[in-house]
Formats: structure tokens, C-alpha cells, sequence
């Protein structure tokens, strides 16, 4: 009988290790995928070879952006750009006659899988310069293993919120200044909107553009009446909506960020609020962001960018005619909001720069000549890097979503000529 | 009092939202023991159906009537497959469940290509009455979520069908023992279950944005909802998404809205704490 027991016992225990390690590896599997995303781990590398040889071998620019993951779609518009930019070069016959050879890692919306195969293009691709990353969480992971670790150059294309320093890392969209130094005023002096409120998605952005916000408003006479956070995923804002009207807002100065931003703006164009003659800014709106909410919600949203579609620009007119050509009917646009006119711009600023050096492609040599480099063309119009800031001015535009038999589209209504990023 | 009746309308609105959501999910869990992870990704279906159906440049209304149709077919196909092999393990029914949620909300990602999409609501504007304004949509929402409620209600405590379902939740054996197939129950009760989940997916989807993620943003409430309510009646989880639609949307009110968000699960759960067994408590025990 004892012996029976302890066997019995015995296999007992043999048996449960097994099963609960098959348990343990079934649940870390189910949330690695949950938290990777479906498509994330086939992503590899893609390269674009060069189109000529040259002596001393092709430029090599690696680009990491989001392919995959939440952000994808800005991502994929991203790395459009890059290839039409690199190709317009290498058509044109390279950089001092050296080709670029476009190196693609996907950064999969996601830091922690992206600070790898970003290693993969400073380590094993050994690319002279990476462009990329559009959310701050995401620059902020690269950047170590790119400016530091890897030594390499960065240039950083989407509009953000400013008080990125790093030595070697250009950023080529808006800042704060640049969003909110034009825009501001004109809503207070031209449109008579004193009373504003800025209702966030809870993240850095929004943080720190409200800082030189609420600056801007104050400086220029205008009241803040209440800045709130939200959990980015909020479904329900009638108590937002009720400060709004029992403050007596006019202007809606508005960082929700999707998805908690359909619901609010319905909501508030619910409560009758344009209707009463307030004002909706929001200084991310973009083209791609036109059919987000149906035509009466976006009648006279009041956006500020570094380029729209409607600018009347040949320059930027032949651009945009010349990537719908390369990529006809693509649903991944051309456009401010998604990094993509930074995208191009520091693809610019770095041929611009080893024009400079005659094609030295050492970080220094490099970095030296984009200090103060200048465009003369680009989306929206030219570019100039402000010497030791690392930033650049751009001409700056007011645009205000109109409505023509149900279809929205944009009109600028101001032009700022080389605004000041007023950073570092 | 103007801005105290748009205030009550409101939470009336996000609350019938929020029983909407919970009614399909309150089904499952209190007739068949089974709590169903994949309950938000019926909510997504029912929201994709109004989507293709408006795409396709078929009427709303059409759509909002599929939506429950074409969720039922997929939950009775899932159960008949995958969902009854779990009735004996309810903890793994869970991780299946979830298993299953995570399939079909991948494969609506992919096929929306990672974008967000709006539905326009299918009767737009407002009404005005004695100086208010109140949305159509929101006031159909209402509604609706009251005729499905005194509907499912009577359906399950007036018809026979109902006296089966409920006499094979007290006691399954006695229940075959009489000649009720408790298999075709079940599987009848899982799609209806689902068939409301596609119900509130295809009515809320216009309040916000289609996108893959559209129903985990509800799922952890309504599992909220379900506990606080108690699980084995009709009643409870649907008291249990009031009291949660209430709290989630009165709350920013009084606090910052980003602790509104923690302090309705603290709040439930102190209540559940007091109350293990829910609001009402009875049946299955």
C-alpha cells in the first residue's frame, strides 16, 4: 500500500511540471503576440539597390519607420517619400556622382522592436546616415543606438513637441513655436477668440505643446479656461463638453489623438458649439485626416502645418504630381501631418550636406555642413537649418477646412514666411 | 436645469451604450458559466457589417439589421466548433475564447489596413425639444437598449424557450433528463449572446470610429459590469453596466478625467469586495 502511494505520488508530481510549463509558455506566447502585433515578426529588411556603380560604393541611408503596428499608415507614407525623394536624386545622378542605396527597417510601431533592427542597419547594413521614427516614444528608443552607441547621423522628420538637443540628431518638421506662434495670434487678433481650452490626450506631446500654448495664449491676451488630460482611448466627454460651454470657451485648442478623438469631436459638435460660433483648431490636421469625421464636424477647423496640398506653389505642385505618378492611387498620402514633408526635407538637407563636404560621409564632416544648410525648394517652399540648433525654419500655414457639397478640403489663409523653431 | 437635463441625457446615453455592450456578454456568462473574451470582437463584427454594408452603398438601417444576423451565424459556427469543448474548463474556455478574439480582431485589422474608419450615423442631427438639443443617434441608442432589454427579458422569463434556458442553467442533467437538448440550447443561447454583441457593435460604431481595437476598449467595463452585477441572473449584469456607465461617465465631472478612469474600478471593486455574490445573486452557485 505505502508503496502504491508514493508512486502514485510520485507520478503525480512528474506530471504536473510538464503541464504547468506548457501553461506558462502558452500564456507568454499569447501575450507576446498581443503585444507584437500580427505581421510584426516576419518583418525583415528590405533594401533598394543603387542604380549605378560608383568607385567609392553607394551612400547608404537606412530608414526605419512604422510598416507594420498602429502608426502604419503614416509609416508606409514615410517610407513612399524616401524612395521617391532617393529616386528624384539618383536619377539626377547621385550625390557628386555617388549613388544612395535605401536600406528599410521596420520600426513596427513598437520601441522595444525597433531599437533591434535598428541595430541591424547601424551593425550589419553599416548605413552613413538613418532617417526616421514619427511618435517621440519611438525617438526617443532609437536614438541611443543610433547618435551614441552607433555613431551614426539621425535626422528626425515629424512635428513634435520640441526640446530634442542631442548632438548629430536634425529635426526636419514643426515645433511648438512654429505650430503655435502664428496660429495663436490670428485666432485672438483676427478671429476675436480670447477664451481657450485644451482638452489632451494624456502624453508627452500634448504636455508640452500646451506649456508653449497656454504661453502664446497668455502673451497675446488670450485665457486659458481649463487643460485637462485624457486616457488616450476615452469614450464619453459630456463633463469636457460641459466646462466648455459653462466656461464660455470660443476656441477649442484640441490634442485628443485617435481613437478618443472621434467621440469628442462629435460630442462637441453636438453640443451646438461651432454652431454658436466657436472655434476648433487642431494643429495636426492633415490631409489624410480630411474624411476622419463627417463634413459638418471638420466645417472651419483651423489647422497650422508646413505644407497643404493647396498651396499655390509650383514647386510643391510638380512634387506632389510626380509621386502620384510613381505611386498612383495610393492610399498612403503625401502630407504634413504624417512626417512625410520632414521625410523629404531631411533626405534634402543630407544631400544638400555631402554636396557640401564633396562627399566625405564622416558623421563630423557631415553634421558640420548640415549646420546652417539651406533649400531653396521643398514642400511648402524652401528650408533652412538654424546654425547649432539642430532645427530648421520653414514657411508656416493657416488652413481652414471648408465644406463643398459634402466634400472637405483645406484653404490656406496665411502664410508665415521662415518661422523660427526656436529651440535647443 | 437646462444643463441638469443634458446632463442626466448623457449618462443615459453612455450608460445604454454600456448595457448594450453587456447584455450579449451578461448572457453567455450567466446561462452557459462561460465568460467570453471574444466578446468585444463580436461588437467589432457587428461594427464591420454596418462598415460594408455602407461601403457597398446599401442603406444604414439594412446594415443595423444584418449586423445581428451575421454575428449570430459566426457565434453559432464558433460555438459548434471550438465553444462547447470548453464548457467543461472554464478557465481554459477563457484563454480559448481570447484565443479566438485575438484571430478575427487580426484579421479585421488587416482587412481595414490599420486604419481608422468613420460611420456616419445612419439618422444624423439633433432634435430640439423646449430649447434642448439633443442628439438623434444618441436618443435611438437609448431606446433601442430599452425595447432589447424588456425584450430579452420576456424572451427569457415568458416564453417557454426561456423556462428551457433557465431550467438547463439550474440543473443541465434534469433539464436533458426531460427532453430539453441542452446542446442546441446552448449553442441557441451563445448566438443569441452574440447576435447582441453584433446589435451594439453596428448602433455604438457611429458615436465612434471603426478601427480593429473598437471593442477591448469596452471589454474590461463590461467584464466590470458582469462581476459587480453577478453572474446566474438576467438583471444583474445589466444593473452592473448601469451602475458602471454611470460612474465611468459622471465621474470626470468631480475628478480629473484621468483618474475617473482607475476610480471606477476601484469603486466596483470595493462594492465587490462587499458584495462578492453581485447586485442579485441566484442561480448557478
Amino acid at each position: 500500500m505505502a508503496d502504491f502511494r508514493s508512486g502514485s505520488k510520485k507520478r503525480e508530481g512528474e506530471g504536473a511540471v510538464p503541464i504547468d510549463a506548457g501553461r506558462r509558455r502558452l500564456l507568454t506566447g499569447a501575450g507576446a503576440l498581443a503585444a507584437s502585433g500580427w505581421i510584426a515578426g516576419v518583418a525583415g529588411g528590405w533594401m533598394l539597390r543603387a542604380p549605378f556603380a560608383h568607385a567609392a560604393g553607394p551612400i547608404k541611408m537606412g530608414i526605419a519607420t512604422d510598416i507594420t503596428g498602429a502608426i502604419a499608415p503614416s509609416g508606409n507614407a514615410n517610407w513612399q517619400v524616401a524612395q521617391f525623394a532617393v529616386e528624384k536624386i539618383n536619377k539626377g545622378g547621385g550625390i557628386n556622382g555617388q549613388p544612395i542605396e535605401l536600406y528599410l527597417e521596420d520600426t513596427a510601431s513598437d520601441p522595444k522592436i525597433a531599437v533591434g533592427n535598428v541595430r541591424k542597419l547601424i551593425q550589419e547594413r553599416k548605413v552613413n546616415v538613418v532617417l526616421g521614427g514619427i511618435t517621440s516614444a519611438m525617438r526617443q528608443a532609437i536614438k541611443d543606438p543610433i547618435v551614441n552607441r552607433g555613431r551614426t547621423l539621425y535626422i528626425y522628420p515629424q512635428l513634435y513637441e520640441g526640446q530634442e538637443c542631442t548632438k548629430n540628431l536634425y529635426c526636419t518638421g514643426p515645433t511648438p513655436a512654429q505650430q503655435c506662434d502664428e496660429l495663436i495670434p490670428y485666432i485672438i487678433k483676427t478671429m476675436g477668440k480670447k477664451r481657450f481650452a485644451l482638452p489632451s490626450a494624456n502624453y508627452v506631446w500634448p504636455q508640452l505643446l500646451n506649456k508653449y500654448a497656454r504661453k502664446v495664449i497668455e502673451a497675446n491676451g488670450g485665457t486659458v479656461v481649463f487643460e485637462e488630460y485624457y486616457p488616450l482611448d476615452q469614450a464619453e466627454y459630456s463633463a469636457t463638453i460641459g466646462k466648455i460651454r459653462d466656461g464660455k470657451v470660443d476656441c477649442v485648442f484640441n490634442t485628443v489623438i485617435p481613437p478618443g478623438l472621434q467621440p469628442f469631436v462629435k460630442q462637441l459638435y453636438e453640443s451646438g458649439f461651432q454652431k454658436n460660433g466657436g472655434v476648433v483648431s487642431c494643429v495636426y490636421y492633415d490631409e489624410n485626416l480630411l474624411n476622419y469625421h463627417p463634413a459638418q464636424e471638420m466645417e472651419g477647423l483651423l489647422s497650422c502645418l508646413d505644407y497643404f496640398q493647396a498651396i499655390d506653389d509650383p514647386f510643391s505642385k510638380q512634387l506632389q504630381a510626380d509621386y502620384s505618378k510613381k505611386f498612383p492611387g495610393t492610399k498612403f498620402l503625401f502630407t504634413a501631418g504624417s512626417a512625410s514633408t520632414g521625410m523629404y526635407r531631411g533626405i534634402k538637407f543630407y544631400e544638400t550636406a555631402v554636396k557640401a563636404t564633396k562627399g566625405d560621409l564622416k558623421r563630423e564632416a557631415v553634421a558640420a555642413a548640415m549646420d546652417g544648410a539651406k533649400l531653396a525648394e521643398g514642400p511648402g517652399g524652401g528650408a533652412e537649418m538654424v546654425p547649432g540648433k539642430m532645427h530648421c525654419k520653414m514657411n508656416m500655414y493657416i488652413a481652414v477646412c471648408k465644406v463643398d457639397a459634402g466634400k472637405t478640403r483645406y484653404e490656406v489663409i496665411k502664410k508665415s514666411n521662415m518661422v523660427d523653431p526656436k529651440e535647443c | 436645469m437646462d444643463v441638469g437635463i443634458k446632463i442626466v441625457f448623457d449618462l443615459l446615453a453612455f450608460t445604454s451604450v454600456m448595457v448594450l455592450i453587456v447584455l450579449g456578454l451578461g448572457v453567455i456568462a450567466s446561462m452557459m458559466g462561460i465568460f467570453n473574451f471574444a466578446h468585444g470582437e463580436f461588437v467589432l463584427l457587428g461594427a464591420y457589417t454596418l462598415f460594408l454594408f455602407q461601403e457597398s452603398g446599401l442603406p444604414s438601417w439594412m446594415g443595423i439589421l444584418a449586423a445581428p444576423i451575421v454575428v449570430a451565424c459566426v457565434g453559432l459556427v464558433l460555438e459548434r466548433l471550438v465553444i462547447r469543448r470548453f464548457y467543461a474548463a472554464p478557465i481554459i474556455a477563457m484563454l480559448g475564447t481570447f484565443a479566438l478574439g485575438l484571430v478575427i480582431r487580426e484579421i479585421v485589422r488587416g482587412l481595414l489596413g490599420g486604419h481608422y474608419k468613420s460611420i456616419s450615423e445612419p439618422l444624423a442631427g439633433t432634435i430640439t425639444v423646449a430649447g434642448i438639443d439633443f442628439s438623434v443617434w444618441r436618443t435611438t441608442i437609448i431606446v433601442t437598449a430599452l425595447v432589447v432589454i424588456v425584450a430579452s427579458y420576456l424572451l427569457l422569463s415568458r416564453t417557454s424557450l426561456g423556462l428551457q434556458i433557465r431550467g438547463a442553467l439550474e440543473n443541465p442533467a434534469l433539464a436533458r433528463g426531460c427532453g430539453v437538448s441542452t446542446k442546441r440550447l446552448y449553442a441557441m443561447t451563445f448566438a443569441f449572446g452574440s447576435a447582441l454583441a453584433g446589435l451594439a457593435g453596428a448602433l455604438i460604431v457611429p458615436l465612434y470610429q471603426l478601427s480593429a481595437d473598437i471593442g477591448t476598449r469596452f471589454l474590461v467595463q463590461a467584464f466590470l459590469s458582469v462581476m459587480l452585477g453577478g453572474v446566474g441572473t438576467f438583471e444583474g449584469p445589466v444593473l452592473g453596466a448601469a451602475a458602471v456607465g454611470v460612474m465611468a461617465s459622471g465621474l470626470p465631472w468631480l475628478v480629473q478625467p484621468v483618474l475617473a478612469d482607475p476610480l471606477v474600478f476601484v469603486i466596483a471593486l470595493a462594492i465587490v469586495k462587499l458584495r462578492p455574490q453581485g447586485f442579485i445573486s441566484q442561480g448557478r452557485t
